[in-house]
């Protein structure tokens, strides 16, 4: 091999590669391509594959095909009810036409610099629009829902696709949240309290309860005891007139004796007349007048 | 060559020389050369998918196949090109902190957010997930790690953003968990992340530091609560059993009351039953023998005092002389007379005076003391 044709074979090699290297291009999954000629637009080229072009005349742009995030820096904004929250947006979107993108916002930078005007305008919007509890509770999901469908739709004037916009952070400015945590701190107390006095309210409930039916017990006792002692009496008393009956003067003559025993105690002084009939014999040894003392 | 400026024409026409002769040698050698790096070119094909990996091939750009865990071959680069994820490994996120060197460190910015109810709860969560979808974990989104950790940090918030802070930091943490799953699995869907959810799991959800001793105060408070309704149950414990015990011994007295009652009357009826039955027998003899047997024995504990029939008519009107006790009518214009006289003073407060008449006993005199004797 002559050194002259081993050059040639060298140079046509690196000429070969170079002519391959600008006539086909690749297109990969997570690409797509406007293919220009001199600056005006030839064609867009969103399906992964190899793909040829005129070498130097046509030149390729490639896109990402993917979807990108956008995450807006926190915004404070006012709500409905004149309250103020920071609201950390973050959006995905994906260049659905890449030719538009490219002649509106050229580049990726360039597209969330509008994006980002896009989202806040739309958020502040919308919660403008809602009261602060409702923007981070109920409403959460309809503001990003219609801020999502706002950005889309000027959005698509870039030829850019909005997957959705959502609000990372609903937060209270730092200076409000001192605030809202005194409130916190003030409510506990309540609860506190309000437990407290639960507790004395529920136990005195209890001492209550527990003291009437105690005294429900002893009274139902009571009530029993005395009819039982009704029935003891009654019975009693049943008893002595039935035997009693058979001859009352002798028992009020027993009774009255036993009565006087019990009446008349040690040492009571009783004056006796001579007269009497105890003391009749005393006197004298006759009878004098009748038996009755 | 500034070591000899003055021989430079020479040394250039000898370096001429001496690259022709080294350019020689390497344009004899290019061809093993080039031959080598054709070989090490294709050779750059062989790849290896290790255990739970897959591995995504593109010819052109162009996802073309995949191939699980085995030594391969493909084209070399540019033509096709290798991506391998590990479908099998479960990876983890972690919100609100870090863990450096085995430390938590607390991420307050992320940690911190707003309840319904507008208070501010510390949450902190970890996310743990796989790849589901490898080809759209390569090529769908860009980033899918900072797209698993931006969401679930809006599906957190979501969450936490819909209940109470009560409910949140006692009986709501599953909730929050499934619902900030449930939300996070739907984003990471809309984002074509091909990633899959496999567990969430909320660390902390604690009141923030600045407000912590006020929840524990509740917490005291609580307690105290429970503590007095068990002590008020101690004392209901402590008094009902008692109070059933004292009604039980009131029956029982009742009880025994009226059986006492009931035996003593039989008893007193039959010691009078049998009296009556002598008495019946001679009525006179027994009558008075029963008289002065009670006579004689009162009469012998007492002091007695024996008038003559003539004096104590003049006495006997005015016994008894105890205070407030009934003076007979007729003996009311003499009373002045005798006011002056000294009475005779009862020995004790029991004794009693009392003339010796028969009276008419009711039939409820007290019971017990007639057994005495």
């Amino acid at each position: 091999m002559s050194r002259a044709a081993g050059t040639t074979v060298l140079v046509l090699l690196i000429a070969g590669f170079v002519l391959i290297q600008e006539a086909l291009y690749i297109v990969d999954e997570r690409n797509q391509a406007i293919v220009t000629q001199v600056g005006a637009f030839i064609r867009v080229d969103q399906n992964p594959g190899p793909y040829l072009k005129i070498p130097f005349y046509h030149s390729v742009i490639y896109f990402d095909r993917r979807i990108i995030v956008n995450d807006t820096a926190p915004t404070e904004n006012l709500t409905l009810d004149k309250k103020r929250i920071v609201v950390d947006p973050i959006t995905r979107w994906r260049i659905i036409d890449p030719f538009t993108f490219y002649i509106t916002v050229r580049d990726e930078s360039g597209a969330r610099a509008r994006l980002d005007d896009l989202v806040l305008s739309a958020m502040r919007d919308e919660i403008g629009k809602t009261d602060f509890v409702n923007v981070i509770n109920r409403d959460r999901e309809v503001i990003e829902e219609s801020v999502t469908r706002r950005v889309a739709e000027r959005a698509s004037a870039f030829g850019i696709q909005i997957i959705d916009v959502r609000s990372k952070r609903a937060d209270l400015p730092p200076e409000v949240q001192a605030s809202v945590f005194a409130r916190m701190v003030a409510e506990r107390g309540q609860v506190s309290k309000r437990y407290r006095s639960e507790g004395e309210e529920e136990s005195a409930k209890i001492r209550a309860d527990a003291e009437k039916e105690r005294t429900i017990i002893l009274a139902r006792a009571y009530e029993q005891a005395q009819r039982l002692r009704g029935d003891g009496d009654a019975s009693a008393a049943g008893i002595y007139a039935e035997a009693f009956d058979q001859d009352p003067e002798f028992y009020a003559f027993i009774r009255s004796l036993q009565a006087y025993e019990r009446v008349l105690g040690d040492r009571s002084m009783i004056v006796l007349s001579t007269d009497s009939d105890l003391l009749r014999y005393l006197r004298s040894a006759r009878p004098t007048n009748g038996r009755t003392p | 060559m500034s070591r000899r400026p003055s021989m430079e024409p020479l040394d250039v026409e000898e370096q001429i020389r001496e690259a022709r002769e080294r350019l020689g040698t390497v344009g004899r050698l290019w061809p093993f050369v080039i031959a080598a790096g054709v070989l090490l070119w294709l050779a750059s094909g062989i790849y290896m998918v290790q255990p739970a990996e897959v591995a995504v091939i593109r010819t052109f750009g162009q996802e073309t196949g995949r191939s699980g865990p085995g030594l391969y071959y493909r084209l070399p680069a540019p033509i096709q090109l290798v991506d391998t994820v590990n479908v099998e490994q479960i990876r983890r996120a972690e919100i609100g902190f870090r863990t450096q060197d085995g430390k938590m460190v607390r991420v307050p910015a992320e940690a911190l957010m707003l309840t319904r109810d507008e208070n501010i709860v510390d949450a902190q969560l970890i996310v743990q997930y796989r790849v589901k979808d490898p080809s759209q974990y390569l090529f769908r989104l860009r980033d899918p790690q900072e797209a698993l950790a931006a969401s679930t940090e809006v599906a957190l918030r979501s969450a936490v953003g819909r209940a109470p802070i009560d409910e949140i930091l006692t009986t709501g943490r599953s909730q929050v968990q499934g619902m900030t799953r449930i939300f996070l699995q739907a984003l990471l869907d809309t984002y074509e992340s091909g990633l899959q959810v496999t567990d969430v799991k909320l660390q902390v959800a604690d009141p923030p530091e600045q407000v912590k001793d006020a929840f524990q105060e509740v917490v005291r408070a609580r307690e105290d609560r429970e503590r007095l309704m068990n002590e008020a149950r101690a004392y209901r414990e402590d008094i009902l059993p008692k109070a059933r015990g004292q009604a039980q011994e009131t029956l029982r007295g009742a009880e025994a009351y009226k059986e006492q009652r009931t035996l003593e009357a039989q008893g007193d009826v039959s010691r009078f039953v049998a009296v009556l039955r002598e008495y019946k027998k001679s009525k006179d003899v027994t009558r008075d023998r029963l008289h002065l047997e009670a006579i004689e024995r009162i009469l012998s504990r007492s002091n007695n005092i024996v008038l003559d029939g003539q004096g104590a008519s003049g006495v006997m009107p005015f016994l008894p002389l105890r205070d407030g006790a009934a003076i007979p009518p007729q003996a009311a214009a003499a009373q002045a007379a005798t006011q002056s006289a000294p009475r005779p003073a009862p020995a004790q407060p029991s004794a009693s005076t009392v003339p010796l008449a028969p009276s008419k006993p009711g039939v409820s005199a007290t019971p017990a003391a007639q057994s005495r004797r």
